[in-house]
């Protein structure tokens, strides 16, 4: 096997695309399958056991930080890998670095569910990670953007590609957002636990920047670039408009970072504080969009291979949830519609509207793009794509709907007064109210959660094939060479 | 945008990855403009509401005083903030219960049953108190559970059932107790205790002569009349249960079916006793919301 896909590996560090590949399907199955059981679980508590480690609390952290992290980040380190040496057609700089990102990375997300299984959090959301693992992951991104931008410098290219303004931007500010949000004092030397050094609404106010930038820079600045190289590359058609990819480029990232405030209205935050980031997340509509329309315009012209190509499907489908999302977004951040939104569950369909249908619709698609140049053959079944494609949407659409529900239902009944100015519901009857929609959202989740495990058996079926394909040619060679 | 337009765009001229090219179109204009609206929006939002830090202080917005009374009859008037509308919110409810709590606040309880408007509102306030204080113990409808906590909904009550009694044990609380009595008879006795005390809330399958040994040590030895009567009936002072009625808030009798298995659950109740507190809520609500919640609680049953 020595001389598997060598010629490839020459060119271009392949390898390491492949094996942050594979760890993006491994982690979507469980962290959608965690997913899965504590939506379960709300709806039938039974489900938590009386077994600590496996109830709702602790187990939630570990679902978001296996399907951000864990699925989404190694998506963002394969594709920026493969995407940064295709468009400057060089080899990525120092194998030996980019292989560190890769064990220190999955090292990181693996430590991190065990821990909070333990009972070990920051208390910090997507941010829950005790501080050695910190340390750990601070050290992997600065090495993840040297390798980077090393491999930038030796392109043989003049300019470099949009997709990878994206990605700088979005390794620059992680490492930013997740040094400071992560600044405390550890209790002892070996305590796992530790003091934030921001106090009282500041450190609520540095959480919510970090928070908010994960999804701003980590979940939509990294995946537009993921978006700028595979929706052109798949339609065969260039982008649309090179100037909105640079007009819209700065906007985003420089409005994105004003905005977290506004998860913390109606707060012992300062009222000036929040009403400044509602302006800005409104102000942050039209940037967002640009991306979007920048996507779907490359795609229009292309539009007959709807019928025929599942990965445009689901390129078009995460364009739209992503356009949807990112208008849903300011409507919320507004404090008039932030008071009934907050604290129910039409924050959590939001979220779930652009990380399932924006995140990982384009995911799902840029992969089933990669995996066969990265392996050189074909998909193993082009079937399986397209039902995975209305499994993935029809649980999107019975997820989000039923939070629609929930949410606006909850906000509804927590601030309805009767005739006489009494509250008309009791708090315990607003969570006998969300039941219903709590089930339909499992079985969503469950619809995604099958398209996910689909996915994952076509990529390993390809892979199998590939490798078979790979030594049936090296036995015939090596059959070849003795006869001669 | 058509076909035609589409073929004049040129593209950057540079090219990635092979075919990696870029169209150059210009910015749509209705994105164009939608992004001048949202500036415009922004511009007249940091005007109206305060936005933005001026040294230790902020801007404070204009034209959006808000007005409202505190609770101890204070007016304030100050800038748009988020705890004002607030305080408007709860002003504006306060207003509206006020008539009716005052009402309350002198009426009896025959009063408060009399009148229409008193009851309802009684109601309409209580449901919502009993479900945020009372039923996380005594369950939703008040049921409660045998064992931990009384059933308020049933004609038994405990200390009391009128709605002065209700409303004292609300606002003080009770202490529930019966001492255990292990060790200090023998397993015979105390099976004839059980017995006896079966017959008194004529239990069928018991057997008599037991039962007629057991009433001799209920009436002297034992002591137990001293809390429960002669009768058995109990004594509201002390909260000492009456064993007469077939209603069981700490044996579960009902759940056995077999005599035997009545027989232990009453005999481990002699063997371990009760103690059971109920918090006092006193300074956690209002005299007056205690004053509805009783009435509510004595409306689940009927009360007495």
């Amino acid at each position: 096997m020595a001389n598997t896909f060598a010629q490839a590996t020459e060119q271009y560090n392949y390898d390491i695309v492949r094996k942050f590949t594979v760890m993006t399907v491994i982690w979507g199955v469980i962290g959608m399958g965690v997913g899965v059981y504590i939506a379960s679980e709300l709806a039938w508590p039974f489900l938590n056991f009386d077994i600590p480690q496996i109830t709702f609390g602790r187990l939630r952290p570990v679902h978001t930080t296996l399907v951000i992290f864990g699925f989404g980040g190694s998506a963002l380190f394969a594709t920026s890998y493969y995407i940064v040496q295709r468009t400057c057609q060089t080899r990525l700089f120092n194998d030996t670095m980019a292989n560190f990102t890769f064990w220190g990375w999955q090292v990181a997300i693996a430590l991190s569910a065990i821990s909070y299984m333990a009972g070990y959090t920051q208390a910090r959301e997507y941010a829950e990670m005790v501080w050695p693992i910190d340390i750990l992951i601070a050290v992997v991104w600065v090495t993840y953007l040297m390798v980077f931008v090393m491999t930038l410098l030796r392109r043989s290219q003049p300019h470099i590609y949009v997709a990878n303004w994206f990605f700088v931007a979005f390794i620059l500010a992680t490492a930013l957002l997740h040094i400071f949000n992560n600044m405390a004092v550890p209790v002892s030397l070996f305590s796992l636990e530790s003091y934030s050094l921001h106090a009282g609404v500041q450190d609520a106010m540095t959480q919510w920047w970090y928070g908010h930038n994960a999804v701003g820079f980590f979940l939509t600045a990294a995946f537009l670039g993921m978006m700028y190289y595979f929706v052109p590359k798949q339609a065969g058609r260039p982008v649309y408009s090179y100037r909105l990819s640079i007009i819209h480029f700065w906007a985003l990232i420089f409005l994105y970072m004003w905005v977290g405030a506004h998860h913390l209205h109606w707060t012992a935050l300062p009222d000036w504080t929040s009403s400044l980031a509602a302006t800005f997340s409104i102000l942050l509509l039209l940037p967002s969009w640009g991306g979007m329309i920048n996507g779907i315009m490359t795609l229009s012209g292309a539009w007959e291979r709807l019928r025929t190509d599942p990965v445009i499907r689901f390129m078009i489908v995460s364009l739209s949830f992503y356009g949807m999302a990112t208008f849903e977004g300011p409507l919320m951040s507004l404090k008039s519609i932030n008071a009934l939104s907050h604290y129910t569950d039409w924050t959590i369909g939001h979220v779930h509207s652009g990380t399932l249908g924006w995140v990982s619709m384009i995911t799902f698609g840029s992969l089933y793009h990669m995996v066969p140049r990265l392996y050189e053959t074909k998909m193993y079944s082009q079937r399986l794509m397209f039902t995975h494609f209305w499994l993935a949407t029809i649980g999107i659409v019975l997820y989000i709907t039923s939070m629609w529900v929930a949410g606006i239902g909850q906000g509804l009944m927590l601030r309805a007064f009767d005739e006489y100015g009494n509250l008309a519901y009791t708090f315990v009857e607003t969570v006998s109210f969300l039941h219903t929609p709590y089930v339909w959202r499992a079985i969503g989740g469950g619809f995604f959660l099958s398209g996910m495990a689909l996915m994952a058996y076509n990529v390993f079926m390809t892979i199998y094939q590939a490798k078979r394909g790979q030594s049936v040619m090296d036995a015939k060679i090596a059959a070849k060479m003795a006869q001669a | 945008m058509s076909k035609e337009t589409k073929q004049t765009v040129q593209t950057t001229g540079h090219a990635w990855d092979g075919d990696l090219q870029e169209f150059n179109n210009p910015l749509p204009t209705w994105w164009l403009w939608g992004f001048y609206a949202t500036v415009v929006f922004a511009i007249i939002y940091w005007v109206l509401y305060p936005t933005f830090p001026i040294g230790r202080s902020y801007s404070k917005g204009l034209f959006n005083n808000v007005t409202y009374t505190t609770s101890d009859g204070r007016t304030v008037t100050t800038h748009w903030n988020t705890r004002a509308l607030l305080m408007q919110d709860l002003e504006h409810a306060r207003e509206m219960q006020k008539p009716y709590l005052d009402k309350i606040k002198k009426a009896s309880f025959a009063e408060i049953a009399k009148d229409q408007d008193m009851r309802a509102f009684a109601y309409s306030k209580a449901k919502v108190l009993f479900a945020d204080n009372c039923a996380a113990c005594h369950q939703a409808g008040g049921a409660g559970v045998i064992g931990l906590y009384p059933n308020l909904a049933d004609d038994s009550w405990l200390w009391g059932g009128s709605h002065e009694q209700i409303e004292t044990t609300i606002r003080e609380g009770r202490h529930g107790n019966m001492p255990s009595f292990k060790g200090r008879f023998s397993d015979a006795q105390v099976a004839d205790l059980a017995s006896y005390v079966l017959s008194l809330s004529k239990q069928q399958g018991v057997n008599p002569a037991s039962a007629l040994r057991g009433k001799t040590l209920f009436e002297g030895q034992a002591g137990c009349f001293a809390c429960h009567t002669k009768a058995g009936t109990g004594n509201i002072a002390l909260g000492s249960a009456n064993l007469t009625d077939q209603i069981w808030t700490i044996a579960n009798v009902p759940a056995q079916h077999t005599i035997e298995g009545k027989q232990a659950a009453i005999e481990h109740v002699i063997l371990h006793g009760v103690s059971r507190r109920m918090p006092t809520w006193k300074g956690r609500l209002s005299d007056t919301e205690i004053k509805m919640l009783a009435f509510y609680i004595h409306g689940l049953s009927g009360g007495e």
